[in-house]
Formats: C-alpha cells, structure tokens, sequence
C-alpha cells in the first residue's frame, strides 16, 4: 500500500460539478489503484475514464479487477484488494459498512424520469392471467438474485407504491440474472424489474411483457453507488478525490453522448465500452445494446441521500440487517454534492 | 545324544550395552494400527473454538475474516428460540430425505444390476464415469427448466448428486463380493434370486453402506446448492441469504448446522452398520 | 448313483489342463483324486460337479439319486465357504430353503446333521465365532443336509492344522462307517489318501492324465496313521508323484 506522507486534506471540498475541468495537482509518480468492475454498461464511466486517459492525468495508475457479481467485489473492496468500484446498496454492502470496513463515497446510476430506466416485467403467462401492472402483484412471485439484492428492494418498493403489501409477494431467490431471466421466460417466476436492455430484449422477443417502469414507483432511485474501503476514504483523500474526479468525467461524457445526445462521440464511446462489455458481439450489435441499455448517471457522482435513507429504512424494517445502522456509518458525505 | 534344556539353563544374560554382552534388539513394530482416542476430537475441537474466539476478541482475526464462536453460538440460540431453525431444518431435511432416498435406491439397484448383467455393465459404468465428474451444480439452470423452480428440481439435484457415487459403490461391492461363496450357492443348486438375496447382497452391503456414507455427505452438501434455486426456506438457503447479506454470524449459524447434519448422518449409518453387520469381527 | 468320467479334457486357454480322463465312481466308495498342485485336480472336480463345462468328454451319472436326496451332486469347499453373516444353523439351512419342506421337517434335519457332526451347541455362533475345523464341520453338515448322492471334497483339510485334520479324518471315517456315502475327494496330501480313499486315481502333471489307480482293501474304520500297509501305499504314490511334483514345480505358472 502506498501512504501518501503530504496527506493533503481536500475535505468538503465538492470535486463534483466540472471535475471534467479540474486539473488536480499530479502526483509525483501515478499512484497504482486497483478498480472493481462488472462488464456491464453501468460500469462505462471507469472503462472510459481508463480509455480517454482520465484517471491518468488525475494522478492514478489504474487496473482492472473484473467480477462475476457485485457481492463479492464489495467484500474485496472492504478487504483492500480492491480500491474502488460502484455497487447497487445490497444487504452485504451494508453489513460491511456496519464493520466499518466499507464506505460508500459518490452515486453512480440514477433513476430519472424520462430517461431509459429499469423496466418491471411480467412473465406471458401471469400477464395473460391479469398481470398487467404492478397494482396487480399481490399474490405473485417476484424474481430476485438474493435476499437483500437491489432486485429485493425494488420489487418490495414498487409493490408498496402501487398500494399493494409487498408480504404478499413471493420473492424467489435465483441467485444469477441469467436464472431470474429463465425462471421468468417459463412462467416459474410471475414478476421481475431489470435494466432496460436486458428488459428490452425479453420483450421485444416476446419473451415477457413490461407492465411498468421503476422511475415511476422509486423516482430518483439511486442505484448503484461508488463505494471504497473505510480506509481508503478516511486517509487517502487525494487519491479518492482524484478517482471520484476521473469517473466523473467518464460519466459525463457517457451522459452527454448516449443519455442526453448532446455529444457526437456516441459511436467512439461504444467502441471504448465494447472493449470491455459484449465482448462476444459484433461491435454494430454491441453498439445498439449499449445505447439501449444508457441509464444516466449521477452527474458529478453526486449522491442522492434521500434516496439511500430510504433504502436504509427498508433493508432494517425487513430485518435483513441486523442493529443499528445510520446514513453515517455508510455513507462518507464529505466527497461528494447531494443530488 | 539329546541335551536336556532345562528352565533354569545359564542364559548369558546381557548386562551393559557393548558388543561383549550383546544388544537388545530394538522394536520395530507398532503404528500403522489406528486405535480409539475418545477425548482428542473433543479437544481439538475445543482448542480451535478457543483459539478463533480468542483471536476475535482480541483483534488479531478481524471481523471480516471470522465471526466470533460466541456470537456464532448466540445466533444459534436465537434461531432455536424463535422456532426459524426448524422452519428452515424442516424443509432440509425433506429435501434431503426425499432426494437421497430416490438417488441412494435407484444407485442401488443400478449398481447392483450392472454387478449382475454383462450387457447393463458394458452400457451404464461408461455412462456412469461420463457423468461423476458432472458438476451438478452446473446443471442447476437446466434442473429448473426439467424440473422447475419448486421441490421436483431439489430433490432431483439432490437425487442425481446421491445416485452416481452410490452406483460406484455398489457395483464394487458386488464385484467384490467371495465368487466362492456364489459357486457354493449354485452348487447347492439355489435359485438365481435365492442367490442375489441370500449372498450376493449380504455380501455386498458392506460396501453398499460404506458408500452411503459418501453420498450422503454429497446429498447434503447439495442441499446448499439445491436451495440456492426458489428456497424461501431451508438451510442451504439461509446460508446463501447469510452469505449475500455477508452476516457472517447467521453463514456460521447455518454451516454448523450442517455439520451437526453430517454428523448425525455418519451416526445413524454406524448404528445400521452395527446392526446389519454384526457378524463382521 | 454311479458316476462315469468319459474321455474329459480342457484347456484354459493355450494351457492344456486335463487330457483324456476317463473314470468310474461307484457308488458308495470314496475315490481319491491325488496329483502336484496345478495338475487340474479342482477343475476336474468342478467338472463332475457341473460348476464347469469340459471342452472334450462327458459326465455321467447313472442310476437314482437315494432316496430323500435333494442335491444329489454336492461340494464341500477348502475354504468352507460359509457365509459369514449366518449362524451355523443358518448357513446349514441355506441349502435346504429353496426346496419345499415343511419348517419342522427342516429344522429337524438341521438337528440331525448339527449332532452328526457334534456341533449341536454351535448352532447360533457365527462362523467368525468358530475354529478352522468347525467351520469345516459345519460345511460337512450343510452338505449332508442335502442328503447328496456324491460328495465331492476339494482339499476340504488343507486349510486346517494337522492336529484338527487327524481329528477330522476320524470324524469323516466315522460318518461312512454309520452311513457310508459316495464321494470324490480331492487332495495333494497322500496321507490322507490313503486313510479316506477305497481307490486312489493319481493324475500326472499339467494337462493332467491318470497314471495310475491304486486300490486299498483295507476298510476305512481299521486304517490307523503310521501303519505299515498303507505306509507302503503312501510310499508308492509319492514314487509316482516325486518326479511329477518336481517338474511341475519348475514350471512356469502361465507358461
Ligand atoms: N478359471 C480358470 N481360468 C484359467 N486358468 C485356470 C482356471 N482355473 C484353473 N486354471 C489353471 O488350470 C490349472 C489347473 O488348476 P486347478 O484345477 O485349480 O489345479 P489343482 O486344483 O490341481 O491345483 C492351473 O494351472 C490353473 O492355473
Ligand atoms: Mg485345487
């Protein structure tokens, strides 16, 4: 591990808004950071910033560890082995911030109205049995990869939103997306919510139907999140700073270009992101996926507080974690703008 | 002349050690006979208890590395207490009896039936190798599509974990059964079902059952993967929802639990052992 | 019941085993079948028992089975092949549970063939539970369940100490005296040729052939160990076999 003997102290200081301008004072030599990723598309803003030489000029000698699920690079990032990386609140990731190895320190994606956001799905043959909303839940089963997943929360949320009791749902634990994905195109599971183009396939294959969108029931959802180890976020504030700084601008260029379509890089993008996602798909296919599946992303990481208070409150009402847990012991806020 | 050697004839007894008065010859023989020790499982167990509990406690296991054995044994007491240890053992061990039973019976009669028939042999011990080394685990996505997402596809996992290691080893009981004792069976002109009754499956029950042994430690360690599918309740699953949540206390809770299985299980079959195999030494 | 060996021969492969043995069993004597261990003896024997098929020659049985007889061929092996997981009376029983008797008739000749042999207080050891020349007995007294017309021993004392062999003989002697049976005995001692066999066929080496058929008049109850009548016997079998037994040791087991 590096120590960094100046420990210049950027506290408070909001490296969000224009970070894509801001030019942080380089280190001497690139510090190594070792950069959690899953290969898919919500993870665009690192490969970018890796790509476009971001993380270089913040000062940071970046490598990629890649992960199956978000569980286990949660568990690397607190152990250490990992410096940083953006995960959905889970049940895990709270637990480990309730050991106070974990913290979670900017947003990542975000729900907003208007935007392509996660799609709630019914299997053909609960719509065809009157399952063509979400206030029509009650009594079905909800497919999710585990007790205290993202998935969990949303199917939980979007159920009570719709005035139905979320207990009446029956969520099945499928551990994998790709088992959630069968259970539901063989009726074994009634109810689903995804992001949009894994949604956007089922449906236009006519494998399920959309009955909703997230947006709707969770407005301003913060999914995912950036999140290092306690340590990391206590006394090596430069570096985070710098790494918050780089995904920044890897967010905002992905924004620009492929929510907003402001920008005209879309197809430099894709070729940058298909590096690294859809490795198996000719870059034509793999670029419309890409643009089918552009959530936005928190400009400037910037965290929706309100919103993870909220996740907060749900995982300890459905005893999936155990004690006390506040906003504080997960959340260091000092990096980041509430969004 | 014969020489009276009488009990009291001088013996040139050996008094110091040098090569004058001879060296008693050194032992050589022992070990290699494994003999019974009650309390050094018992110790051991404790010893490392105490030592990971002491390790927490004192900070030199984090808490990201091991729970403590205390929390971990009040996790237990609560899951009692609250009655979820046996809403999540009840379903288990459903699944367990009902899966190890299918595959354990139809293990036993396929292996028997290859010990018996030429043709059955040369077709299914191929086909049986081709499918042990199958990670049934990695079948699970095709489990739930042939069997869906409720019981059917856990017993099945948990039936197909079972049936291949106890067709190995019946087939290999029966082979090894005393050809002797099958020839004097013929000899006394028994029929061909007295035979497989009488002999051949006495014979082979020792082998049959030292099998069991094994499947049923692989029937429950896919009870874990069999409820990683659907599970609302269940050890497996508890442990999986453990896992995710990284509740470390609860994920011991729950493999103690099946440990306390394994156990039990490895009893009951000493006790059918003692009772069926009485006649063996 | 009388049995005739016609013309038999075998082989194992490109190893001849037997070659043209041809023999009569009259009823109610004991034949002796003597020869250097690997000279066929057991095959032979499995052959008259029917456990085996011979490539050349036929076996004969001619006349009735005696009266009650419920297999009329019937073995005792070397190594007793009792089963281990039944009493003495259930490994006797074994024999007779596939004929239909009624259960007192059955467990009345378990009795009857548990005192023939004086192992009537054994009847609910295991056989682990026995000494060597028990298990034999209980072995001999499962065959004599079946009320067989030939008895046929293959080298059913080899295993035992010579002690429990004497003892054995004596026993055998002792139940053909009272009821004298039919029975093809094979062995590679010519002690106890001598004392067990009316007539003694003495096969050569691999592929066996018989050299000779020696016959002792001597009644088996005055046989005595030692005597000089059938020291002389025992001196000219060995005559006969020494060379055999010598070259056949020098043989190359697969050759
Ligand atoms: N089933 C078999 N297959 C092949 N060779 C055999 C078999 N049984 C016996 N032999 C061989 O036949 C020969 C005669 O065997 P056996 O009848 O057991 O001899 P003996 O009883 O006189 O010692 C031996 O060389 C033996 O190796
Ligand atoms: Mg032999």
């Amino acid at each position: 591990m590096t120590t960094l003997s100046r420990r210049r102290l950027l506290g408070g200081i909001g490296v969000a808004a224009g970070a894509a301008g801001l030019g942080l004072p380089a280190f001497a030599a690139a510090s190594k950071v070792n950069v959690g990723a899953l290969r898919l598309v919500s993870h665009a803003p690192s490969f970018i910033a890796l790509e476009r030489g971001y993380f270089e000029e913040a000062g940071l000698d970046v490598e990629f560890s890649f992960f199956q699920a978000a569980q286990p690079m949660a568990v690397a990032i607190a152990s250490g082995d990992v410096g940083y990386g953006a995960t959905a609140i889970t049940g895990g990731l709270i637990s480990l911030a309730q050991k106070g190895v974990a913290k979670v320190i900017g947003g990542a994606l975000r729900e907003e109205k208007g935007i392509p956001g996660q799609v709630i799905l019914a299997s053909n043959a609960a719509y065809d049995a009157g399952l063509t909303e979400p206030a029509a839940l009650g009594g079905h089963s909800f497919g999710v990869t585990t007790a205290g997943s993202s998935f969990h929360y949303m199917g939980s949320r979007v159920a009570s939103a719709a005035g139905v009791d979320p207990a009446e749902l029956q969520f099945r634990p499928l551990q994998k997306v790709g088992a959630v994905i069968g259970a539901l195109k063989s009726g074994q599971v009634d109810a689903w919510s995804i992001v949009p183009n894994i949604a956007g396939s089922l449906v236009n294959s006519g494998a399920a139907k959309q009955i909703g969108l997230i947006a709707d029931y969770i407005p301003d959802y913060q999914v995912t999140t950036l999140m290092c180890s306690a340590t990391n976020a206590a006394e090596e504030r430069e570096k985070t700073a710098a790494f918050i700084a780089a995904f920044a601008r890897g967010a905002a260029d992905f924004n620009a270009a492929l929510v907003d379509r402001t920008a005209d890089d879309a197809d430099e993008l894709a070729a940058i992101i298909h590096k690294y996602v859809y490795e198996d798909d000719t870059p034509e296919v793999a670029a419309k996926k890409i643009a089918a599946g552009a959530m936005r992303l928190s400009p400037g990481c910037a965290l929706d507080l309100a919103s993870v208070e909220d996740q907060l409150g749900w995982f300890t009402s459905e005893g999936l974690i155990r004690g006390e847990v506040s906003t504080e012991m997960l959340v260091d806020t000092s990096y980041v703008d509430a969004a | 002349m014969l020489e009276r050697v009488t009990a009291t004839a001088p013996v040139r007894a050996a008094q110091g050690t040098g090569p004058e008065q001879g060296r008693e010859v050194p032992f050589r023989g022992g070990g290699f006979r494994p003999g019974q020790r009650r309390w050094v499982a018992p110790v051991l167990f404790v010893v490392l208890i105490a030592l990971v509990e002491a390790g927490t406690r004192s900070g030199v296991i984090s808490n990201l590395t091991l729970p403590r054995p205390s929390d971990v044994f009040a996790t237990l007491v609560d899951l009692a207490r609250s009655g979820l240890l046996w809403k999540h053992l009840a379903p288990s061990l459903g699944r367990l009896v009902v899966g190890a039973s299918i595959g354990a019976g139809l293990g036993i009669l396929v292996g028997v039936m290859i010990g018996l028939f030429t043709l059955v042999r040369a077709g299914l011990v191929p086909l049986v190798a081709a499918l042990f080394p199958i990670p049934k685990i990695a079948l699970l996505p095709l489990f739930v599509i042939w069997f869906g997402i409720d019981e059917a596809s856990k017993y099945a996992l948990i039936a197909f974990g079972t049936f291949t290691p106890t067709v190995v080893a019946t087939y290999g009981a029966v082979d090894g059964v005393d050809r002797t004792l099958i020839r004097m069976g013929q000899s006394f002109g028994l029929t061909w079902l007295s035979i497989v009754r009488k002999i051949v499956l006495p014979g082979a029950l020792p082998g049959i059952l030292s099998g069991l042994r094994v499947s049923l430690a692989i029937a429950i360690i896919l009870l874990v993967a069999a409820e990683m599918l659907g599970a609302e309740y269940g050890i497996g699953a508890y442990i999986l929802e453990a896992g995710a949540l990284y509740d470390l206390e609860r994920l011991f809770a729950g493999v103690t639990v099946l440990s306390v299985l394994g156990l039990v299980v490895s009893f009951l079959i000493g006790r059918v052992e003692r009772l069926l195999l009485a006649w063996r030494a | 019941m009388d049995l005739s060996l016609l013309d038999i021969g075998h082989s194992y492969g490109q190893t001849r085993v037997l070659e043209g043995i041809s023999l009569e069993i009259p009823a109610g004597q004991v034949l002796c079948i003597v020869g250097p261990s690997g000279c066929g003896k057991s095959t032979l024997l499995r052959m008259i028992g029917g456990l085996e098929r011979p490539a050349q020659g036929r076996v004969m049985t001619r006349g009735a089975a005696p009266e009650g007889c419920l297999n009329p061929l019937t073995f005792v092996f070397q190594d007793f092949a009792l089963l281990p997981w039944r009493t003495v009376a259930g490994n006797v029983s074994l024999a007779l549970e596939d004929h239909r008797l009624a259960r007192a008739r059955r467990e009345a000749v378990i009795a009857d063939v548990l005192s023939r042999t004086r192992l009537s207080d054994f009847a609910d050891a295991l056989p682990r539970q026995l000494s060597g020349g028990m298990r034999q007995r209980v072995a001999i007294a499962r065959a004599l369940a079946v009320n067989p017309a030939v008895m046929l021993l293959d080298e059913p004392l080899s295993a035992l100490d010579a002690q429990t062999r004497e003892l054995l003989m004596e026993d055998l002697v002792g139940l053909w005296s009272r009821a004298p049976f039919t029975a093809v005995y094979v062995t590679h001692n010519l002690a106890e040729a001598v004392r067990l066999g009316h007539r003694i066929a003495v096969l050569s080496r691999r592929p066996g052939r018989i050299r000779e058929i020696v016959e002792i008049d001597t009644p088996l109850a005055e046989r005595r160990t030692g005597e000089a009548g059938l020291e002389r016997v025992q001196a000219h079998l060995w005559e006969l076999m020494r060379e055999e037994a010598r070259a056949a040791d020098a043989e190359l087991i697969d050759a």
